[in-house]
């Protein structure tokens, strides 16, 4: 099949919330089914490329850079890990200095220079640091890169602020363009009735839960061995979640331009589902 | 549909015609100082954009040494923006200053460095401390035109070159603030006029800018003087306010600039009663000024009453505010002539718009004009080409970009702000007593035939 469609997919969603453990989970399933993946990391922190290269192994874009000028190879920067994905981390200039946004369109631009994106790929994945800060961050989204966005959230209030707000970015962009919303990836985090508040809360914006990924110590300890959850224990339960999730995105069709709410709304609904519905006591006079 | 969106947005989209520079022209105020040098800290060709407006098309006015097209600029690249720039501007001080003999070094960071935030002036403080005279701005473009950015570049200066005093003030000595140089098309020769008058009344003066100024020597008596005395409608007025506060030094501000004998012996008079300064001799001065000046006046007067042919009876005038209010203001007044449009161009601060709109209101006894604020020539142009001149000849004094729709009107165009491509300025003024009867010659003699 030459004639293959490279899916191009951004993940985004809140600081910390597991946006680049769940891509490169989700990715070792995507190998196992066959699927030929690149995964650039667009973080200054340049740990999304870690548990598939067995640790920070990789020397960034900006790094190779700052250092060697602009005549540099492919090699220098695209490294092979778990399963042959190929591994880019786009990195940052020092804390404080510089623009990080505009080291993402570089990084970009340049991995297009040097013809990364070869013909036998059949998915990147863009792992793209917390909030969409500022133009730069929204680089992977615009002039047609990835197309298909899906939210790393949780039951977590502030996750589902923070995906609410990835929304309006992405409905502004697609109102120009072809992106698409593919759903939101719930990455547990043990909250009462998640799985339900995460439903109503992508029905609301008019999408889909894509897939809903239970808690398990085993992730974390796969992370402390630089692993994937499906490198470091095949035959677990947690391996077949991401399994799971890997085919569900294979087998997404549901690409819808999103309806972000407002805050009432977005308030409503966590009230609804109980969120601050815990109190044990009644302390009214 | 172009239209239909200003009027939704208010007028403040694209400008197709730009009457002024950028925030970063700014640095050309520190070329109008002897012994000043400019370091660009900016994308390539910004620095030389400014040139070219301000001190090219603008009169081909030239410029010293370091300033003209040889600027310092860092020409900040991709690099400079992801990794920061100051490493590369941290070189190209080092070697202004190597390369350079100067009493004074400003760095002007345009939008690059100032939206990816690097500390300039971190960099720059290195070399103050190590005592070389380098001072920083912060002229970004968004921050506004170069008359914002001369503003910002004369403030960066009294706070980091002057810096503090709480000594004795000097009493007649005064600091002019006046025309943006190079900016204002006659910067130079009016400054030698205002200079000139300034003196012969009494004045000692920190000129600051042009030939006549001692040069940095006179930055540092700056919190010396009795007073400051700003000849403007509006741009400079933020260098006064911040000298009240820092040294509590008062100000006197003069919106017109006076043009003719009337204007500028009332002027002389205003100012000598502020200062509380001797009368007579600014008294005798007026009235020598004034012999010459009617001397010269009832020669014209023949010509004026004789002349059939052609003589113009309605003006506009396209400009920034300072020019505009000054010419319209004498040619209202002193010459009879009838404002029809007067339009500033320089996007004044909203808080200055009605005093400039109330100084149009009194220009004569019974005479007043109703301005329009626009940025762009373009919507200039239009509003020129609607304008009832009546059946005279037209007079527009406005620049460049008016010679299309002067050419279609058959109106005599008279260059006076930037762009000003068909005239060559060196020693000009229209200001004045003797600037004044410039002022006639060159309109007259462009009525008589010939530019």
């Amino acid at each position: 099949m030459s004639n293959k469609e490279l899916r191009q997919v951004a993940i985004y969603g809140k600081g910390g919330i597991g946006k680049s453990t769940t891509t490169q989970n989700l990715t070792a399933g995507l190998v196992e089914l066959g699927k030929s993946v690149m995964v650039v990391g667009c973080d200054p922190k340049a740990d999304s490329t870690r548990l598939l290269l067995g640790g920070l192994a990789q020397k960034t874009v900006l790094d190779t850079l700052r250092e060697e000028g602009e005549d540099i190879e492919l090699d220098n920067i695209l490294k092979e890990g778990f399963g042959g994905t190929k591994c880019v981390e786009s990195g940052g200039p020092e804390p404080g200095v510089g623009c990080a946004g505009r080291g993402i369109i570089t990084s970009i631009g340049l991995l297009e220079r040097l013809g990364a994106y070869t013909e036998d790929l059949d998915y990147v994945f863009y792992d793209v640091l917390g909030d969409v800060v500022c133009g730069g961050f929204a680089m992977p989204i615009r002039e047609g890169k990835a197309k298909e966005i899906y939210i790393v959230a949780s039951g977590e209030m502030m996750a589902l602020y923070a995906a609410n707000n990835i929304s309006k970015g992405i409905a502004r962009y697609a109102s120009k363009g072809g992106v698409r919303l593919g759903g939101i990836i719930c990455n547990s985090r043990n909250v009462d009735r998640e799985h339900e508040l995460l439903r109503a809360f992508a029905e609301e914006l008019g999408t889909q839960l894509i897939y809903f990924v239970p808690r398990d110590n085993v992730v974390q300890r796969a992370e402390i061995r630089k692993k994937t959850v499906i490198d470091f224990q095949s035959e677990s339960h947690q391996a077949d979640e991401y399994r799971r999730l890997a085919a569900a995105i294979e087998n997404n069709k549901k690409f819808v331009i999103p309806k972000p709410m407002t805050q009432e709304r977005l308030e409503e609904i966590l009230v609804e589902y109980g969120l601050f519905d815990n109190f044990k006591d009644d302390y009214r006079i | 549909m172009a239209e239909r969106n200003l009027k939704v947005t208010g007028g403040n989209n694209t400008i197709v015609h730009p009457h002024y520079a950028c925030a970063i022209g700014g640095a050309y105020s520190a070329v109008a100082i002897k012994g000043g040098v400019p370091i660009a800290n900016c994308g390539p060709g910004c620095m030389y954009k400014q040139y070219f407006f301000m001190g090219f098309e603008n009169g081909f006015q030239g410029s010293t040494g370091a300033g003209g097209g040889n600027v310092p600029s860092a020409n900040v690249g991709e690099s400079d923006i992801v990794f920061g720039g100051m490493k590369k501007l941290d070189d190209l001080i080092k070697a202004t200053l190597a390369i350079y003999d100067a009493d004074l070094f400003v760095v002007a960071t345009g939008c690059t460095g100032e939206l990816v935030g690097d500390d300039v002036g971190s960099v720059v403080k290195k070399y103050r401390e190590a005592g070389y005279p380098v001072v920083y701005a912060d002229t970004g473009g968004f921050k506004g035109s170069n008359l914002i950015g001369h503003e910002i570049v004369v403030k960066a200066i009294i706070d980091q070159f002057v810096g503090d005093y709480d000594g004795k003030r000097q009493k007649g000595l005064v600091n002019l603030w006046f025309e943006t140089p190079y900016f204002n098309t006659n910067w130079r020769g009016d400054y030698i006029e205002i200079v000139r008058i300034l003196r012969a009344i009494g004045f000692k003066v920190n000129v600051l800018f042009g030939p006549q100024s001692e040069g940095v020597s006179e930055w540092r008596d700056i919190p010396k003087a009795q007073f400051n005395l700003i000849i403007s409608p509006w741009a400079g007025i933020e260098i006064v306010r911040h000298l009240e506060k820092k040294y509590n030094q008062p100000y006197l501000h003069i919106p017109v600039i006076p043009i003719g004998e009337e204007a500028t012996s009332a002027f002389i008079r205003e100012l000598v009663k502020y200062a509380e300064i001797d009368e007579e001799e600014s008294e005798k001065f007026i009235k020598e000024e004034a012999e010459l000046y009617y001397y010269f006046l009832d020669s014209f007067s023949h010509f004026f009453a004789e002349y059939w042919y052609g003589l113009p009876s309605r003006f506009a005038v396209v400009g920034d505010s300072a020019y505009t209010l000054a010419y319209t203001k004498f040619l209202a007044d002193q010459v009879g002539l009838i404002p029809v449009k007067q339009i500033i161009t320089d996007n004044p601060p909203e808080q200055f718009r009605e005093e400039i709109r109330e100084e149009f209101r009194k220009l004569s006894e019974g005479v007043s004009v109703e301005i329009e604020f626009m940025e762009d020539g373009y919507l200039a142009e239009k509003a020129l080409a609607e304008t009832d001149f009546g059946s005279g000849v037209p007079l527009i004094l406005g620049s460049t970009w008016e010679s299309d729709v002067a050419r279609e009107k058959n109106a005599l165009l008279l260059e006076i702000d930037p762009p000003s491509s068909e005239t060559v300025v060196l020693n000009r003024s229209h200001i004045g007593y003797r600037g004044a009867l410039q002022l006639l010659e060159r309109i007259y003699t462009a009525t008589v035939g010939s530019k």
